[in-house]
């Protein structure tokens, strides 16, 4: 796509382009996939992210990252961005805490 | 997706082990940054582990078995059809479905002359307390961008053809506009019980993309 034209839309706005025959996948949720949807959730109620909000908090990852991501690893990339911006958590917390459940036994 | 633990579908209860069941792989990047991002924000008391476990319970609580008794229902009391097509909402609700986030709900009847169809070309929204999570081709690409200006193409992806004097209208959900289609009533179908009426209707049916069952096709599904 040319520079204009991706200035033109924002990464979600795709309806009326071109795209592939339907192909209909479906697959049942992996279990941190509906926590981060009732988080998502739960944030709405609190009136901390909205539905739209969650969307350019998606798009401000850029066309790139939205191709190669997963839908539930955009959010929770996007709502970890949009805390930091809102000042609820820092990246360092983040990655601290990252870095402590990554060493936790799974078992 | 890159890993397999179990899901809540086949977690059960008893003293020996499942193979396939077990957590065998270390969770991934973003797995790992969910639980983080979930416990650091329910450490600064902004929101309760309970919450999260509750709204799974009520994400899991939501099917397209409840669209089905709600299109049953229109299908048999044109007086709540009337009411459900003024306010999808207030119609769902009466029939004891609570909305448990803020959304409006447009309820679009299929009939001889016009052919529904629903998309969301932004992103992913859906009638999510009547329906339950949308499939994930409802979410990807070729759908949200081919659906509003080739539907027939679409729809004969489905296996679905509707006839050139049929007008298809296609509705594009917001945030806080959704939509559900209420497909035709399938013929012969005059002396059957609500209950088996709510069988005929799939999904598909109420997002537009097929009709909905007749009672031959319903046999052999």
């Amino acid at each position: 796509m040319s520079t204009e034209e991706l200035m033109k839309r924002l990464p979600n706005d795709i309806g009326g382009m071109p795209a592939d025959p339907i192909v209909q996948v479906e697959h049942v949720l992996e279990p941190w996939e509906k926590r981060c949807h009732a988080l998502a959730d739960v944030l709405d109620f609190h009136k901390i992210l909205n539905t739209e909000e969650k969307r350019r908090g998606v798009e401000a990852l850029g066309s790139e990252m939205i191709g190669k991501l997963s839908y539930y690893e955009r959010w929770i990339v996007a709502f970890a961005n949009i805390f930091f911006q809102k000042g609820i958590l820092t990246p360092t917390e983040l990655a601290k805490k990252m870095a402590e459940v990554e060493t936790r036994d799974i078992s | 997706m890159k890993r397999h633990g179990h899901t809540e579908k086949n977690e059960h209860s008893h003293d020996h082990l499942h193979e396939e069941i077990s957590e065998t792989s270390k969770p991934g990047y973003y797995e790992i940054m969910e639980t983080a991002v979930r416990e650091l924000l329910c450490e600064k008391q902004i929101i309760h582990s309970s919450e999260i476990r509750r709204q799974i319970e009520v994400l899991d609580s939501r099917t397209p078995a409840l669209g089905a008794k709600v299109v049953a229902h229109a299908w048999v009391d044109p007086e709540f059809k009337a009411r459900l097509i003024e306010d999808g909402r207030k119609g769902c609700e009466e029939l004891g479905i609570s909305f448990y986030d803020d959304t409006q709900l447009i309820v679009l009847e299929n009939t001889e002359k016009v052919h529904n169809l629903i998309v969301c070309t932004l992103c992913s929204c859906y009638p999510r307390p009547v329906l339950g999570l949308p499939p994930d081709w409802y979410k990807l690409k070729p759908f949200r961008a081919r659906a509003i200006y080739e539907p027939r193409a679409v729809l004969a992806e489905f296996g679905t053809t509707i006839p050139d004097d049929v007008e298809i209208r296609v509705s594009d959900s917001t945030a806080i506009v959704r939509y559900l289609v209420l497909p035709m009533r399938p013929d012969g179908t005059e002396n059957l019980t609500e209950e088996r009426l709510a069988e005929l209707v799939t999904r598909d049916s109420m997002i537009g993309v097929v009709r909905a069952l007749n009672p031959s096709e319903e046999q052999e599904k």
